[in-house]
C-alpha cells in the first residue's frame, strides 16, 4: 500500500513539474515584460544612463536567471529587484534572461583583457 | 569684536553647510572614481574565474558573470555587498573581504574603463 501511494506521489511529482516545465510565453510578451527592466537598464540593456544599475545585455544568460531566482528567494537582497522577481514565473525568468542575455552589449570576459 | 568674528564665521559655516552632502556623499562616478590603474594589477587575481570564457560556478551550475565593461557604481555595490557578506557567493566573500574600500574602487575604475 505504501510503495502504492510512493508511486502515486512520484507520478504526482512528474506532471506537476512537466506542467511547469512546459509553460510557455511569447516573445511579444517577454517584450512587454522587458519594459519594466528597461527603465532602470536601459531599452538596450546597457543602463548607459544610470551606472548604478547593472548593464544586462550580452551578460551570460543563466548568470542573470541565477540572479533572478536569488532575488525571487530573497537570497539576494535589493528592495526594487526583489519586488519584481517575486511577480515572475520561472518560464518569464528564462524568457527575460535569455532576451537580455543575447543583446549585443559591452560586457566581456576578463580573457580579452590581461 | 563677536560681531566681526561672526561675519566671518558665518559664511564660512554656511558654505561648508552647502557642500558637505556632495563631499560626504560622492554616490556618482566623477568626483571619487577609483584609480583604474592601480585597479588593472588587481585584477588579476579575478581573471582565475572571469578570465576563462564560458567557465562555469561548479554547483548550482551557470557562468561567471562577465565583468568586464561593466558599470562602476553597480561594481563598487556588488563587491562591497560581498565585502559586508551581504551577498552569498563564499568565493567572492572571500574576495571581498580581502579589499579596502580603495582596492574596491580601483577595480571597479579598471573593469569599467574596459570596452570589447
Amino acid at each position: 500500500m505504501k510503495k502504492i501511494q510512493t508511486i502515486c506521489l512520484l507520478a504526482a511529482c512528474c506532471l506537476a513539474t512537466g506542467a511547469a516545465g512546459a509553460e510557455t510565453i511569447s516573445p511579444e510578451a517577454i517584450q512587454a515584460k522587458a519594459k519594466t527592466c528597461a527603465a532602470c537598464h536601459g531599452e538596450d540593456g546597457n543602463a548607459s544612463a544610470s551606472p548604478m544599475y547593472p548593464r544586462l545585455a550580452g551578460q551570460y544568460h543563466d548568470y542573470l536567471a541565477r540572479a533572478l531566482h536569488e532575488y525571487k528567494s530573497g537570497e539576494r537582497k535589493n528592495a526594487i529587484m526583489a519586488g519584481f522577481a517575486a511577480t515572475l514565473s520561472e518560464a518569464e525568468i528564462q524568457g527575460l534572461s535569455d532576451y537580455f542575455g543575447h543583446m549585443p552589449g559591452k560586457l566581456d570576459d576578463l580573457s580579452h583583457h590581461q | 569684536m563677536t560681531k566681526a568674528l561672526f561675519a566671518r564665521v558665518l559664511p564660512l559655516a554656511a558654505l561648508l553647510y552647502a557642500t558637505a552632502p556632495y563631499g560626504a556623499e560622492p554616490t556618482s562616478s566623477q568626483a571619487a572614481r577609483g584609480d583604474a590603474k592601480a585597479g588593472r594589477a588587481l585584477v588579476y587575481t579575478c581573471g582565475g574565474c572571469h578570465g576563462v570564457p564560458g567557465y562555469g560556478n561548479a554547483y548550482p551550475h551557470y557562468h561567471v558573470p562577465r565583468i568586464a565593461g561593466q558599470n562602476y557604481d553597480y561594481l563598487v555595490a556588488a563587491l562591497t555587498e560581498y565585502k559586508k557578506g551581504e551577498r552569498a557567493h563564499p568565493t567572492m566573500r572571500a574576495q571581498g573581504e580581502s579589499l579596502s574600500e580603495k582596492d574596491i574602487s580601483d577595480i571597479a575604475a579598471y573593469l569599467s574603463s574596459l570596452t570589447p
